[in-house]
C-alpha cells in the first residue's frame, strides 16, 4: 500500500514546490501533456538551464520582467519556475491577446525577454516588438525570419539542455515581487496584479490544507496557467510533489473524460461554464462508473447557479466530493471554500474564509453589517496582493485600512457562511429599480430550459436600463415565451427581460469565464 | 467526398476565418492553431447536425472527428 506524503510547509519562495520535489521525488512523473511525461527531476535540470542562460546570457537580473505567452505545457512550467529562481518577475500574458492588445502590456511591463511557443511566434511577430526594448525571445522551433528585427530570437531546443544543473543560488527575500497577472476585467484596461513569493506560497499553503493535497493526487488542468486559478492547480500540486495532467482539449469533452480514466485522475477543476457544459456537452452520465479514482471536483471562477449544481451532485459519483470556492486574481487565487460534506446544505454559499484568510461584510462607510444583510465582501491576508502595476489609481480605490475590496456584494449567515449576491459594477437601474442581474441569470436556470446564460443592460432611454437575456438554451425547439413564462413564475415583472437573444454558446475567455464584452457585441449588433 | 470536404471547408472558412483559408490545410488542427474554440465546435457540431442532417452524440464530440477537414470529412463518411 502506497503511503501518503504531505511535504511540511517549509518553502518560502515559489520555485522551491519544484525544487523541494525533484529532491523528495526526483523520478516521479510531475507532468503528463499527450506524449510528454516529465519527472521533477527533469523539470527541474531544464529549469536551472533557462535560470542559468536567462543570467548568464541575457543579463537577467532580480525585478526584471520576463514574459511568457504560451499555452499550458512543458515549457510553460519549466518556463515559471525557472525564470522564479532567477529572482526576476514572471509574467503569464493571456494567450487571447491580439497585437493590438499585447502591445499596452509589453510597453507597461517592460519585459527583457519574452519567452513563447510555435503557436504564439505569428502573434509576436505581427506585434512587431520592436518599441519595447526586449533584448530577446526564446521560442521552441523558431519559424519565422526575425533577422529583420532588432531583436535576437533563440531556439529553446539549443538553450535548454537535459544534461544535470545545479539549483541558481540567488539570494530572494520572500516579500519581493514574483509575478505580476494581467485581469481581464469585465470593463477598462487590464491590470497587472502585483503578487510576491509570500502571497503565493502561503495561498497554496492554505489550499493544500483544505484540499487535503497530498503526492498521491493527480489534477486533471484544463483551466490556462496564466489564469490564477490554473496557476494555483499546477503550484498546489508541486507543493505536495502530486502529478498534472494537462489537456487543452477542453473543447472535446469527451476527450479529457477518457483521459482523466487512463491517467486515473483524482481531481478535477472547472469555472461555472467548465461544470455547463460537462452537464450538456458531454458522456459525463456514461463515464460516472469509471471514474472510481475521481476525489473530488472543485469549482471558482465566478458565481454558479443552483440548477447546475444540484444536477452536478446528482451525476458525479457518490464518493467525488464537490468544493465550492471564491477568489480572485488579487487573493493570489482563493478566499473562500465550501467545507463539501455541506453541499446540500449550503448549497448556494461560498463556504467559509480559507486558512490564513479574512474575510468580512462591509457597508459603504467601512463598518461591518450584521449578518443577513449585504454589503461588499472586504478580504485580508498574506495572499492579498501588493497592488496594481504602475496603476496608483487603481490600486487606492480597491486597497485601504479596511483590506481589498473585492467589488463584490454578499453576506453572511448566522452560522457565519458567506454567499455572493452579483458585482457591486453590474448592479443596473431599471425603471427605478436596482436590479442584480445574477438573481435573474439564476431563475432563467431554474426553468431548466437553459444550458447557460447571461444577463445585460443596455441603455434606454425610458427605463434607464433595458434587460436582455443571452441564452443558450437546452433544446432547439424552445421558445423566449416558453422561458419568460416560467421566469414569470419566479420573478416580478420588473425583473422580466425584455429579451430572449438565443446563442449555440456564449461567448468565453480561455478561461472558460464568460466573455460579457463579447455578449454585449452580440446583444448590440 | 470531396464535395463533403468542400462544404466543411467553406464553412470553418467563412465562420472562424474571415474567409481567408491561408494556412488551412486539410489536417491542420482547428484547436492548436487557434481556428476554433470551445463555442466553435458547437457551432460545427450545429452546422453538421443541420446541413448532413446527422445527430453528433456526446461521445464522438472528440479531436479524432472534428478537430480538422480531413477528421470531419472522414467522420462524415461514416455518419452518412
Amino acid at each position: 500500500m502506497n503511503t501518503k506524503i504531505t511535504i511540511s510547509e517549509n518553502h518560502t519562495l515559489i520555485h522551491h514546490f519544484l525544487e523541494q520535489s525533484a529532491g523528495f521525488f526526483p523520478d516521479k512523473t510531475a507532468l503528463i501533456h499527450e506524449d510528454v511525461r516529465a519527472t521533477y527531476a527533469q523539470i527541474n535540470i531544464q529549469a536551472n538551464h533557462l535560470a542559468n542562460w536567462l543570467i548568464m546570457d541575457q543579463g537577467i537580473k532580480k525585478g526584471d520582467r520576463v514574459a511568457l505567452i504560451m499555452e499550458n505545457c512543458l515549457e510553460y512550467v519549466v518556463s515559471y519556475y525557472g525564470v522564479l529562481k532567477t529572482g526576476a518577475v514572471i509574467s503569464p500574458l493571456s494567450s487571447e491577446l491580439k497585437p493590438d492588445s499585447l502591445r499596452p502590456l509589453l510597453k507597461e511591463l517592460e519585459p527583457k525577454v519574452v519567452i513563447s511557443s510555435p503557436g504564439f511566434e505569428r502573434l509576436l511577430y505581427a506585434t512587431d516588438v520592436t518599441p519595447f526594448n526586449i533584448k530577446a525571445v526564446l521560442i521552441k522551433k523558431p519559424k519565422l525570419k526575425w533577422s529583420s528585427m532588432p531583436v535576437e530570437v533563440f531556439s529553446w531546443e539549443e538553450q535548454i539542455k537535459n544534461d544535470e544543473f545545479p539549483n541558481a543560488d540567488i539570494s530572494i527575500d520572500e516579500s519581493e515581487l514574483a509575478s505580476i497577472i494581467y485581469t481581464s476585467g469585465s470593463t477598462g484596461k487590464p491590470k497587472g496584479v502585483m503578487l510576491t513569493h509570500k502571497n503565493i506560497i502561503s495561498n497554496t499553503h492554505s489550499i493544500c490544507r483544505y484540499l487535503h493535497l497530498n503526492d498521491q493526487d493527480i489534477q486533471m488542468a484544463v483551466l490556462p496557467f496564466f489564469y490564477v486559478m490554473g496557476k494555483s492547480l499546477l503550484n498546489t500540486h508541486f507543493a505536495v510533489g502530486g502529478t498534472v495532467v494537462l489537456n487543452n482539449k477542453f473543447a472535446y469533452p469527451a476527450y479529457v473524460l477518457k483521459q482523466m480514466v487512463d491517467e486515473q485522475v483524482t481531481g478535477f477543476s472547472g469555472v461555472p461554464s467548465t461544470y455547463a457544459y460537462l452537464l450538456h456537452r458531454s458522456p459525463l452520465a456514461s463515464y460516472r462508473d469509471k471514474l472510481g479514482s475521481l476525489q473530488y471536483c472543485s469549482q471558482a471562477g465566478g458565481h454558479m447557479s443552483r440548477q447546475i449544481k444540484e444536477e452536478l451532485r446528482k451525476i458525479l459519483p457518490e464518493h467525488t466530493k464537490i468544493y465550492i470556492m471564491y477568489g480572485a486574481t488579487e487573493a493570489s487565487a482563493r478566499l473562500t471554500c465550501l467545507d463539501p460534506d455541506l453541499y446540500n446544505d449550503k448549497i448556494d454559499s461560498i463556504g467559509k474564509p480559507i486558512p490564513d484568510v479574512t474575510l468580512r461584510v462591509l457597508d459603504e462607510k467601512g463598518k461591518e453589517v450584521p449578518s443577513g444583510q449585504a454589503g461588499e465582501l472586504v478580504a485580508g491576508g498574506p495572499n492579498i496582493m501588493q497592488g496594481y502595476w504602475k496603476d496608483k489609481y487603481a490600486t487606492a480605490k480597491i486597497l485601504d485600512q479596511y483590506g481589498y475590496h473585492t467589488g463584490d456584494l454578499g453576506y453572511q449567515d448566522q452560522e457565519g457562511y458567506f454567499y455572493l449576491k452579483g458585482r457591486k459594477d453590474n448592479l443596473l437601474k431599471v425603471g427605478g429599480h436596482r436590479i442584480n442581474p445574477q438573481e435573474i441569470e439564476d431563475a432563467l436556470m431554474e426553468t431548466e430550459l437553459v444550458v447557460e446564460n447571461t444577463v445585460m443592460g443596455i441603455p434606454d432611454e425610458l427605463l434607464g436600463h433595458k434587460l436582455i437575456a443571452v441564452v443558450t438554451p437546452k433544446n432547439k425547439n424552445c421558445s423566449q415565451n416558453q422561458i419568460l413564462e416560467q421566469c414569470n413564475n419566479m420573478l416580478p415583472r420588473y425583473k422580466l427581460p425584455g429579451e430572449v437573444i438565443f446563442v449555440k454558446s456564449l461567448p468565453k475567455h480561455t478561461s472558460g469565464k464568460i466573455n460579457r464584452s463579447k455578449c454585449l457585441e452580440l446583444i448590440t449588433q | 467526398m470531396s464535395e463533403i470536404k468542400d462544404k466543411v471547408r467553406a464553412f470553418v472558412v467563412e465562420n472562424f476565418m474571415f474567409g481567408k483559408d491561408e494556412g488551412l490545410e486539410d489536417d491542420t488542427s482547428f484547436l492548436e492553431n487557434g481556428i476554433i474554440d470551445s463555442t466553435g465546435i458547437l457551432e460545427l457540431v450545429n452546422f453538421l447536425d443541420e446541413e448532413f442532417s446527422i445527430s453528433v452524440e456526446d461521445e464522438e464530440l472528440i479531436p479524432e472527428n472534428l478537430d480538422s477537414i480531413k477528421n470531419v470529412t472522414s467522420y462524415l463518411q461514416k455518419k452518412l
